[in-house]
């Protein structure tokens, strides 16, 4: 079969894969060596989906010995299978690195024969790619489940990020749809990797010289809305992830039916939303110090559909808000809604100098659209007054969503409607006040 | 009104600067010569440019400011927008009055406008290290045009120089004629006239069908977003990108 069409079946079976950072890790080039990581990471392009490709995300092979049912690469899924050499494989990622048309490379595979063939496959690829082509450039490497602890030891030395996908929030989830994986071979490589890094870690600190050990982290990922699992539950896990294991990022899937099983619900549309959602709380859990208790607990286990997690946080507990912008600490200027890492590190600096008032907040570039309900600067409040939660939930929503609320609200009139007679006490008012 | 002209060179608006602070003057304008559109009420001095009075001001930004300011001056002037000059010629001075902090006096309109015209340059710097396209040529050479708005060509070099070490490229300013070549050890900027297609290397169509495969690929139908796609890849910049063309 011809290599484009190779391309385009592994890439295809590859795009559910959601990870395309190319972040985390600084690999210096050297004269006559090909490539350089950078630590911020570089988009090189954006599939019509909107999502960034930085990463050249391609399978090994789509063969496949599990019937994981919701994946497209299950064994008893009727689609054709190929596989790469590891030869083209190397063949592609130079020369589309030459182009710039990618970061690095992004290499996963279906499991062909057993765990332990599939990842030493994939290990002879990157071996090739980073000894005989000399390339220092980013590689992103999926451990394979269930394959030998001496495997993942060598394909850490040669990645620059390893990940194990988690698939399911829970075990039980994962028993029903993916039966012949478990938790304990999902959880197991992950906990292995960590105890290396910091392994690796301390060795780095005795002896300079000693190689890096998958120097931008490990990741995963997980489905959201295949299974009924809350987002409470969810959050919570990925805190989990966090702190124990020290997982660099928590990726979140919307589940979309890309085969049909009586097991999956029926969705028409991926759960977009509620991804974004999960995002946005996932970034509140690592950059703005919330933990996920806070934004969630066992009455509402779910996020706001209409307004984002910290918004939702800052209403529910009002009672700590108006913070003056002059004097608050960093933590709490952060839990302004509206104010992010960027905007608080930009008033510690300005208000060092001189203290701030609302047009100076203006001008320094802080967005006060929902910040002016929580802060007061030089002691005044710039927001608006309210009676009930809900009409300062109103005012922290998209435009469209409020409005919509709130013609279901009150009446909107029209010219037909019937208009009831004013009560006696009403009018006599009116009256007094020369209206009638 | 008086305003300065200068040759369009970096050296040529310190020197504006360091005569504005000798002659003590102030001007309200400082453009290059070609961006000139004369008018009644300006009053028009031309100002030579002197290597030994830009080196100064230069040592004395590093010195009585900061690095970090020097930068957001560079920056700011490759950025090209209109009348940037006269804005870098006032933060420079609020700098040299109040010293180093003056990046954190973001309430100030020469540092806000400075800061955002370094932040425009540096911006599209950072994309176009990931939208940039190279093209091996019949010769060897792998050729990337791009049109960028900001003069970046000098910043995006180094990048290039230590990523792509081992091969000959050029990366050319289709807007602006200019080019950064890169000969396996030195990279230098080189004014370059070129409007005729340059005939490709052989395998280099093949190459260009894999990519556009795989970008075809990658796509999620179901999660289709061309408005979310524009917004990271402006149609601005498709002209050049071979996915895209």
């Amino acid at each position: 079969m011809e290599l484009k069409n190779k391309v385009g079946i592994l890439a295809d079976a590859a795009k559910y894969d959601v990870s395309c950072s190319s972040s985390g890790s600084s690999r210096e080039g050297e004269k006559g060596s090909l490539g350089h990581a950078v630590p911020a990471g570089i988009c090189h392009s954006w599939s019509d989906d909107g999502r960034c490709i930085s990463l050249l995300k391609i399978l090994m092979t789509n063969n496949c010995i599990y019937d994981c049912k919701y994946c497209v690469n299950r064994v008893s899924n009727d689609v054709p299978r190929v596989m790469l050499t590891p030869d083209e494989l190397v063949y592609l990622t130079i020369n589309f690195y030459r182009r710039n048309y990618i970061e690095g490379l992004f290499l996963s595979s279906g499991v062909f024969r057993s765990p332990d063939y599939t990842m030493e496959l994939m290990i002879e690829a990157i071996k090739k790619l980073r000894y005989e082509y000399n390339f220092q450039g980013y590689i992103h490497l999926k451990a394979i489940p269930g394959c030998d602890r001496r495997l993942l030891t060598e394909a850490g030395m040669l990645a620059d990020r390893m990940s194990v996908n988690i698939e399911t929030p829970t075990s039980d989830s994962l028993k029903l749809l993916a039966p012949q994986k478990n938790k304990e071979a999902l959880v197991g490589p992950m906990y292995f990797i960590k105890e290396r890094i910091l392994e690796e870690r301390e060795n780095r600190r005795i002896f300079k010289a000693s190689p890096k050990f998958i120097p931008a982290g490990q990741s995963t990922q997980l489905i959201v809305g295949a299974t009924p699992e809350s987002d409470l539950r969810i959050l919570t896990l990925s805190q989990g992830l966090y702190r124990r294991l020290q997982m660099k990022r928590v990726y979140y899937s919307a589940y979309m039916p890309v085969v049909f099983h009586p097991m999956l619900p029926a969705v028409e549309k991926p759960p977009l939303l509620r991804e974004h959602r999960l995002y946005q709380a996932d970034w509140l859990l690592r950059f703005y110090g919330f933990s996920a208790e806070e934004l969630l607990d066992y009455d509402n286990p779910n996020l706001d559909s209409l307004i984002d997690p910290k918004s939702d946080w800052a209403v529910r507990n009002y009672h700590l808000f108006p913070v003056e912008i002059n004097k608050a600490e960093y933590e709490m200027l952060l839990r302004v809604p509206g104010i992010g890492v960027k905007s608080a590190e930009k008033i510690l600096r300005a208000r060092r100098i001189r203290a701030l008032d609302y047009d100076n907040l203006k001008k320094i570039g802080v967005v006060l659209k929902r910040a002016r309900h929580f802060i007061t600067c030089k002691g005044k409040f710039y927001g608006s007054t309210f009676r009930e939660e809900y009409q300062l939930r109103q005012q922290l929503m998209p435009y469209q969503a409020a409005k919509k609320i709130r013609i279901e609200d009150g009446e909107q009139l029209s010219f037909f409607s019937q208009i009831l007679p004013r009560s006696e006490e009403q009018s006599r008012f009116l009256v007094r006040a020369g209206e009638v | 009104m008086l305003r300065y002209i200068f040759d369009g060179t970096f050296e040529g608006l310190l020197t504006c600067i360091y005569e504005a602070f000798y002659r003590r003057q102030s001007p309200d304008s400082i453009c290059c010569w070609y961006q000139l559109q004369e008018d009644l009420i300006s009053c028009c001095t031309e100002i030579r440019t002197d290597q030994e009075k830009a080196d100064r001001v230069l040592k004395s930004i590093r010195s009585k400011i900061s690095a970090k300011a020097l930068d957001h001056a560079f920056h700011a002037y490759l950025s090209e927008i209109d009348d940037i000059g006269v804005w870098i010629y006032r933060y420079l001075k609020l700098g040299w009055k109040i010293g180093p902090s003056v990046d954190s006096c973001l309430w100030e309109d020469e540092v806000q406008m400075v800061q955002k015209a370094a932040r425009k340059t540096e911006g599209e710097c950072h994309r176009m290290l990931g939208l940039l396209r190279f093209r091996e040529l019949q010769s060897g050479i792998f050729y990337a045009p791009m049109g960028p708005d900001h003069n970046i060509v000098s910043l995006l070099a180094p990048h290039f120089a230590k990523r792509l070490s081992d091969q000959p490229w050029m990366i050319h300013d289709v807007k602006r004629d200019i080019a950064a070549i890169y000969d396996r050890k030195d990279w230098t900027i080189a004014l370059i006239r070129q409007k005729k297609a340059l005939p490709l290397h052989g395998d280099e169509l093949e190459f260009q069908r894999m990519w556009k495969q795989y970008f075809k690929s990658v796509a999620i139908s179901s999660r289709r977003n061309l408005r979310l796609q524009k917004h990271f890849m402006p149609s601005r910049y498709w002209r050049y990108l071979v996915e895209k063309n």
